[in-house]
């Protein structure tokens, strides 16, 4: 399995999709945390420098690059029969599920640094920038626990990616499908008090349960799951994408 | 290389291998049983490896694509897969591989199918289609593979310089050729050192050159170094030019199984025997009432199909017929490929003639 998880690595690392996967991930970190920063204490705008609010909610923006984790996972798996390489690789590893779980494990790795790397990039220019504009935040207690929770929802949306992958195959329509899924159908049943009930489980749901202490939309009470619930939830449904990817890996025709 | 590598279109400038096959110390030794025990340098596969297909049968929808197909591929010798274009004969290869499931049937590499090879790859190297990451130089393709293999990376260069591509691998694979893409899809399949070869139409996109080349590197791995090798092709003349036995199929059936002289010489009572006689009109009388089928006798010329020149010599000297030229016709193979894979009644059952 070591070699197997090594030889991912080798697929990742030798063609440039993470490196600009990576660049993206943190200017839209960065990016958003300079905004928010920028424009707390504004009426209408986020709460003002100094307060914990302010802060959490700056740090959190981290777990925006999730989306962009996602993406990797999905490219991570579905490359394999885009690029129909999903031949010599199960031609190599004929236990297909072995090449579905060293994926996962691979990438569930890679998001790591990549989480890392994205965090620190939201905490130092929250810090330098907030600093600047009078009160430096701590990044210690209720703020560490954010950034850690936004790191974990990024490794967790790279997996959830290469079990969606797994289940969809074709890369356009994995990438697209979980977009609109995330920017559309998801903000959609979450602005209605309605469907509110249902977003709560969603990854969606999960995932600001996780790493947002914002409410709802005016008029409508989100009442999120407590941050480990979302991010149990999250997880789960990782293991659920993996299993499921797994399974029609191993059962379809490689074609 | 050859000069101006540097310099030509990455279209013909290739370049020459190495001797084929020189780097490639096969050798035989006891398997080993886990992919993470390999040694590296070391090969662990049995020796000469037999391939049996028995009974794979496959269908997509109302489409039968492969019907209860049987044949065996021995070691030491090329067994070119013969059939016109939708015969089956890669959705055979594929599910003799695993990446596809048979509906019935089983296909062995010395008695264990290919998902259950302790060591697959080193087993058994195919090559399928030309595929690889545009992005991905050839040769990280390769060290790809030698990872999740558990092979040295250092096999990748290696098999680089076998296939004639040390050059082009560090290029990005998107900007290969086509006949550089089966060049680095036929070096992946020899990573492992395999004791089979499976090659689905490796000639395409092969320059003249090329196809001269590869011919010529089954030949050293099937003869010289024993291996085993098979090789489907739509195209009869390449493999003339290159099988030692062929199995053809049309239509998802088995057509014919055997070595291309006996095909060529009708001895399985497939091709027409010529037989010339100063008494052609007799001889035709003997041999239509024999229950032979010929055509008219053109001057001393007498054409009989589907016996064998044996069979027609026996009659005539029974008869007391003079002979003057008994042969079986050998030009005809692509006339027969052409009638064996033509349509459904013409290769349902040879025809018996008088056997």
């Amino acid at each position: 399995m070591t070699a197997l998880v090594r030889a991912e690595w080798t697929k990742l690392f030798t063609t440039r999709v993470w490196i600009g996967l990576l660049a993206g991930a943190c200017l839209l970190a960065g990016g958003s945390a300079a905004l928010v920063t920028g424009l707390a204490g504004q009426p209408g705008g986020p709460p003002p420098v100094g307060t914990a609010q302010f802060e959490q909610l700056a740090l959190a923006v981290a777990s925006n690059a999730a989306v962009l984790s996602l993406i990797l996972g999905i490219i991570g798996m579905t490359q394999e029969y885009r690029h129909r390489t999903a031949t010599p690789t199960f031609l190599t590893t004929p236990r297909r599920g072995r090449v579905v779980v060293a994926k996962l494990l691979a990438y569930g790795l890679a998001g790591v640094p990549f989480a890392l790397l994205v965090t620190a990039v939201t905490a130092t220019v929250v810090t330098v920038y907030a600093g600047a504009r009078g009160a430096a935040p701590s990044l210690t207690g209720d703020n560490l626990q954010v950034l850690v929770f936004a790191g974990l929802a990024i490794v967790v949306y790279t997996v959830i990616g290469v079990g969606l992958g797994a289940l969809m195959r074709n890369q356009v329509g994995a990438i697209v499908g979980a977009l609109v899924y995330l920017y559309v159908v998801e903000p959609l049943l979450s602005s209605f008090q309605a469907t509110v009930d249902v977003f709560r489980w969603l990854p969606g749901g999960a995932l600001r349960a996780l790493t947002t202490t914002a409410g709802g939309p005016p008029g409508v009470t989100l009442d999120l799951l407590e941050r480990w619930q979302g991010g149990l939830l999250l997880l789960g449904y990782g293991l659920v994408a993996a299993v499921l990817g797994t399974l029609l890996a191993v059962r379809r025709d490689v074609v | 290389m050859c000069p101006g590598s540097r310099s030509g279109s990455p279209d013909t400038r290739v370049g020459m291998p190495a001797a084929p096959g020189r780097a490639l110390g096969w050798t035989r030794r006891p398997a080993d049983d886990e992919e993470s025990a390999i040694q590296p340098g070391s090969s662990p596969h049995r020796g000469p490896v037999r391939v049996e297909v028995r009974g794979l049968t496959k269908s997509f929808g109302a489409v039968r694509a492969v019907d209860d197909l049987s044949f065996t591929v021995e070691p030491g010798s090329i067994t070119g897969f013969l059939g016109p274009n939708g015969a089956g004969k890669t959705t055979t290869l594929r599910m003799a591989l695993g990446l596809e499931r048979p509906d019935a049937g089983t296909a062995t590499f010395d008695g264990v199918p290919y998902p259950a090879l302790p060591a697959p790859v080193r087993t058994v190297g195919a090559v399928l289609e030309t595929a690889f990451h545009p992005a991905r130089s050839g040769r990280n393709h390769l060290r790809v593979y030698c990872r999740a293999a558990g092979l040295p990376p250092s096999r990748a260069d290696e098999v680089l310089a076998q296939v004639g591509l040390a050059e082009a691998g560090r290029r990005r694979a998107g900007g290969y050729s086509l006949g550089m893409r089966q060049r680095l899809a036929l070096a992946t399949a020899l990573l492992g050192d395999p004791a089979v070869l499976v090659l689905d139409e490796p000639a395409n996109g092969l320059d003249p050159e090329g196809i001269h080349w590869l011919r010529g590197f089954l030949r050293h791995l099937a003869h010289d170094q024993g291996r085993t090798v098979l090789v489907s092709s739509h195209l009869l003349a390449e493999m003339e030019q290159t099988a030692d036995r062929v199995v053809i199929v049309g239509a998802g059936q088995l057509v014919r199984e055997g070595s291309l002289a006996e095909l060529r010489s009708g001895a399985q009572g497939s091709g027409a025997v010529l037989a010339r006689s100063p008494e052609a009109g007799r001889l035709a009388e003997v041999l239509g009432a024999a229950g032979f089928t010929l055509v008219p006798p053109d001057d001393d010329l007498v054409t009989v199909t589907g016996t064998t020149p044996a069979a027609v010599g026996a009659q005539a000297f029974r008869a007391g017929v003079e002979l003057h030229e008994l042969r079986a016709e050998t030009s005809g193979l692509e006339e027969l490929y052409f009638r064996l894979t033509a349509g459904q009644e013409q290769y349902a059952a040879p025809q018996g003639g008088a056997r």
